[in-house]
């Protein structure tokens, strides 16, 4: 509501009081109001034309890492006597130091800056608009605008560094990797005996197995290693990921694939990513750093979300995924999970499913008393029995108790030995 | 600054309004004017700055009940004029809340508060002007040179208005 109402009203019925009843003294009450009314019309700004610009410090941070916001205002219009300037930050994101609303005098040509910091866990942070309200000096007038001034923030997920992942699809690409590809040829793992060739090394020759032969030499075959193509599933459910009190997996999870996606795509993999949530988010498989960035961003706004068509893994897209490739699939995982990733398993996809453990999740924050210890010892045997009945299907299933770091899980189950360990196995 | 201002202005309108009254030997409205500027300073304390507005209103209201009841009239022009430097002030303060510590406040407050001032000296000087002049008689010609004056200052008004 305007703010010249009440005074426009009083004036009136002080005029019209006068006028009912012919005395001076009523106009002459109604005088002070009118020349203040006047007084903010007549200096209220003509022209109001501002401008504003955005300087991020940094357009992507960790998680609680404070990033530098500068926004700068000019005014192009008249002289402003007061203006009202509120950079609207972005849900989520808390500010840190400095302040975000500012009560200034602006002249013609003149500029205004002011810097603040803000920190946010992670996500995707769009900033839109500087709101100006300018008025006059008694706020008679009032107009408000907004002033655009677009930036982006992205809080990427903690990427911890991971040795090496071992997976073993059935199918792998053509260029060398790290990947052992279960053909003859030139690399470090031993693959098998065969006659010897023209144009073997004599290092490769295996004297042992040829001493037994006559006048036939056998050389060594090595395992060739190439780059194969992974399609990490981060499973962003409701029903699987968020708790009671408001608990939830999730975040786990996203770290999970963000370490993943950057220990497979060093080792030279194609990796593509689905986030698998109240909708799908499906990144192109790519290959080295560009594509870690397009994972992370995706990480970044990835969300936890629910919704009826996707409640279940039997509407995963298999077909964005190359036949025969190495799927990961991050859940924590529900019982009605079973029989789509068995069906994944009967397509030829080689699947490991990595789970952040939501039983001991769920112990770490409940109260401990005996009614909680056998739901616990009831919900843990489901939990062995389904692992069991998925790792008897032939997936690999990593079972993650998250306040293990995630790295020392890996390097223990997922880590291949090294060479000089292998030769001796 | 501007607290010490509202301070001074809440006195002002509400205890020329307790005085006339009760000059007027109406002793009762006299103390509910005080007691109207207590609750508007105690909530202005409490940051409910809607209470000004019915306050402003009440303390013309009853300043024009003032001069209906020819109570003194200089003391309602008074508790008016103090009135609107309180609702005034009242929304200054209000606006200064959203201003950062590193911004230039104390400008701000002294550049509000002179032209605040002066546009009520203004006011207040204008309104005892017509109360001292009385015109009786009027030419046609200075009639219609005021209509004229006034269907200009209108006519300016309404364009600036039309902008907000």
């Amino acid at each position: 509501m305007s703010r010249s109402l009440l005074p426009g009203f009083i004036i009136y019925g002080l005029l019209l009081a006068g006028i009912a009843t012919v005395r001076g003294e009523f106009i002459a009450l109604a005088l002070p109001l009118v020349i203040y009314l006047l007084a903010g019309y007549l200096f209220s700004p003509n022209e109001i034309n501002l401008e504003a610009t955005r300087h991020l410090s940094a357009e992507r941070a960790s998680p609680g890492a404070e990033v530098t916001v500068t926004v700068t205002i000019i005014n192009r219009g008249s002289a402003l006597d007061e203006a009202l300037i509120e950079d609207l930050l972005p849900a989520d994101l808390t500010l840190r130091f400095g302040h975000t609303g500012h009560l200034i005098r602006l002249r013609k040509d003149s500029s205004f800056t002011f810097s603040y910091r803000a920190a946010g866990p992670r996500g995707g942070y769009g900033f839109e608009s500087v709101r100006a309200q300018v008025n006059d000096f008694l706020r008679v007038t009032s107009r408000a605008v907004e002033l655009e001034a677009k930036g982006q923030l992205f809080v990427f997920p903690p990427v911890t560094r991971l040795r090496h992942v071992a997976i073993h699809p059935r199918r792998t690409r053509v260029y060398a990797g790290n990947i052992p590809a279960r053909v003859g040829g030139t690399g470090a793992e031993f693959f098998g005996v065969r006659e010897y060739q023209q144009g073997d090394s004599p290092r490769v020759i295996n004297w042992r197995v040829s001493a037994h032969q006559q006048d036939v030499l056998y050389s060594n075959e090595f395992q060739q290693e190439r780059a194969a193509d992974v399609g990490i599933i981060l499973d962003g459910r409701l029903r699987t990921n968020e708790f009671a009190r408001g608990h939830s997996l999730f975040e786990y999870s996203v770290q999970a694939a963000a370490a993943l996606s950057d220990a497979l795509l060093a080792q030279g993999n194609r990796v593509g990513l689905l986030v698998y949530a109240a909708f799908l988010r499906w990144t192109i498989p790519g290959y080295g750093k560009f594509q870690r960035e397009k994972i992370l961003f995706s990480l970044a706004r990835a969300r936890p979300g629910g919704s009826n068509v996707f409640a279940d893994l039997e509407h995963l897209p298999t077909r964005l995924f190359p036949p025969e490739s190495q799927i990961i699939l991050v859940s924590p995982l529900h019982e009605d999970d079973l029989r789509p990733l068995v069906q994944l398993r009967a397509r030829g996809y080689q699947a490991l499913v990595v789970c952040p453990n939501p039983v001991k999740f769920e112990l770490s924050y409940l109260p401990k008393n005996k009614n909680v210890a056998l739901a616990a010892r009831v919900i843990r045997a489901e939990r062995t029995a389904l692992l069991q009945k998925i790792q008897g299907a032939g997936i690999q299933a990593l079972d993650w108790d998250v306040a293990e770091p995630f790295d020392q899980v890996v390097k223990r189950k997922l880590s291949r030995p090294p060479v000089f360990l292998r030769s001796t196995q | 600054m501007t607290l010490i201002a509202f301070v001074l202005s809440v006195f002002l309108g509400c205890a020329s309004l307790a005085y006339g009254f009760s000059q007027a030997g109406m002793t009762d409205p006299a103390r509910w004017f005080v007691w109207l500027g207590i609750v508007w300073l105690l909530s202005q304390w409490r940051k409910l700055y809607w209470v000004a507005s019915i306050a402003f209103a009440l303390v013309v209201l009853g300043a024009a009940y003032g001069v209906w009841n020819n109570f003194t009239t200089i003391w309602m022009l008074l508790g008016a004029l103090g009135g609107l430097l309180g609702w005034d002030l009242s929304d200054f303060a209000r606006r200064l809340r959203y201003a950062a510590p590193t911004d230039d406040i104390a400008g701000m407050e002294r550049r509000h508060l002179a032209r605040a001032g002066i546009v009520a000296a203004l006011g207040l000087g204008l309104a005892l002007l017509s109360l001292v002049i009385r015109i009786n008689r009027l030419a046609f010609e200075v009639a219609v040179g005021l209509v004229l004056l006034a269907a200009l200052g209108l006519t300016r008004l309404v364009m600036r208005l039309r902008k907000y």
